[in-house]
Parts: structure tokens; sequence; C-alpha cells
């Protein structure tokens, strides 16, 4: 064996930031350290596959990577996620002539105070928690985590424009709800 | 208005996902000139990803493996690799 496939000497050097990485995206602590642990096994399996250009923790993340997608990606075929492009609901927003039918109000708070709001956490996650399930985990995926686009694609089996459709009606459902929870005049609790 | 609004909250949704083109940039902008309706729609949806990209990021920045987590996986390490 190779001296420098040391699974042991990876979990040390860099467990801490896998699992980080395996959190954040899974938000479940044994199906991450799960994740982690395959991650280690596959490396040191192989190990002859890592060419060595890149470092061990990136290649490793790589690893990670691939495995959570496949996770994400039999988790919705499993649960049979689907949603029709078809039957617009964005249109309960506006207008027959396109404009708003309630106009958007401006919202002064910054991301720094919603961020140290516990009320705040709380009214953002029952807001996503209204959303369709598929539109729950890509809205997550993309503005939460801050996934790159291609890979929600590759996690939920969707094109990019399936995925700019689901967004979009993700975002106004989400902006309606907070508007009238949060940010919306004379309601806030 | 020439644009109706719900296209341009499209344009407000998909410019966080992917580059515009000149053409809906140029529509997206002229557009947001005149209507504080649209323009605060756009804030509002920056905002949204703005906020829970910092929230996630004070949720898990600190993490870390526990002494459990860690031994647990060390021992079945050691048990699949026979090292």
């Amino acid at each position: 064996m190779n001296s420098k496939s040391d699974p042991h000497q990876w979990l040390s050097e860099h467990g801490d930031y896998l699992y980080r990485y395996a959190m954040s995206r899974l938000h479940n602590e044994e199906l991450a350290s799960d994740m982690l642990q395959e991650t280690l096994l596959a490396g040191w399996k192989g190990f002859d596959k890592f060419a060595g250009q890149s470092s061990i923790r990136t290649w490793l993340v790589g690893i990670l990577k691939h495995k959570i997608i496949d996770h994400i990606r039999k988790e919705i075929r499993n649960r049979n996620l689907t949603e029709a492009v078809e039957n617009d609901p964005t249109s309960a927003y506006f207008n027959e002539n396109g404009s708003w039918s309630e106009a958007p109000s401006a919202w002064k708070d910054n991301p720094e105070d919603l961020c140290q709001s516990e009320q705040f956490h709380a009214v953002l996650d029952s807001c996503i928690s209204k959303l369709p399930e598929k539109q729950q985990i890509i809205f997550r995926m993309r503005d939460i985590t801050g996934e790159d686009s291609e890979t929600v694609c590759k996690s939920c089996d969707i094109t990019s424009t399936h995925l700019h459709v689901l967004l979009h009606r993700a975002r106004l459902a989400l902006r309606k709800c907070l508007e009238w929870n949060w940010f919306g005049q004379g309601t806030r609790p | 208005m020439k644009h109706a609004c719900k296209e341009i909250s499209r344009l407000a949704s998909n410019s966080l996902d992917r580059k515009l083109k000149l053409w809906e940039k140029v529509k997206f902008h002229v557009h947001l000139a005149m209507c504080s309706n649209c323009r605060n729609c756009d804030n509002s949806m920056k905002l949204i990803r703005e906020a829970s990209e910092l929230i996630q990021k004070t949720k898990y920045g600190n993490i870390r493996l526990s002494n459990v987590q860690r031994e647990k996986m060390h021992r079945t390490l050691k048990e699949s690799t026979g090292g």
C-alpha cells in the first residue's frame, strides 16, 4: 500500500472540514458521519486514481460531493417528488396584465441583523417548509448552501430551465410569506 | 407598463442563477428604473439569499466531529482497511 494512502491521517487532518461540508448539505449528524466514513474508505480503495494534481482534501471533497449528490438523487426518486412545469402558480401574485396584484414593500432590514434574530430563523424555516417539497430541496441547496446550479440540477435530475422555473416559484412564494409574517408593516411579532 | 412585472420577477430570480443575456439585462434594468414594486421584489430576493447564506455560515461554520464519532470512525477504518 502506498504510504500516503492513510485514511486515519485523512480523518485527523480533514475530518472536521469534510464533516462540515456534509453537515451543511445533509443537516443530519448520523448521515453526515456515514458519508464521511464512506468517503474515506472510497478514497483508500481508489487511491491509485488520485493523480496528485490536486490536494488530498480537494480530492476527498470531490468524492464526498458525488456521494451526497447520489444520496439526494435517490431520496428524490424514492419519494417520487415531481412537479409539473405547467399550472404556473406564480400567476397568483399578478393581475391579468402582468402587474403585481399586491405591491411588494421595501424591506429595510440588513442580512446581519436578520441572521442574529432567532425569531427570523423560525419564520424563514416555517416559510420554506410551506413550499412544495422539491422546491424546498432546490431552494435550500441553491440559496442556503450556495451550491452551484449544475450540482443542483444533477442532484435533482432536472434541466437548468426547470431549475430556473422552480426557483422563481420558490422565491416568489417565500417573498410573499416573509412579507406577511416578518417584513409586513405592523404585523411583526 | 411595457414589460409586465411578472416577467421582470422571473428575470430577478434568474439573475441569481445565471448571467442574463444582454437584451434581458437592458429590459430588466430599464423596468427597474421605472418600477419601485419590482425594485422591492429584486431587493427582497437578494436579501433572502444573503441572510440565508449568513445563517448557514453561522450554523455550520464551527461544527466539528465529536470524539465519539471520531473514535468510532477510526475503529471502522481499522476493521475495513486492516491497518
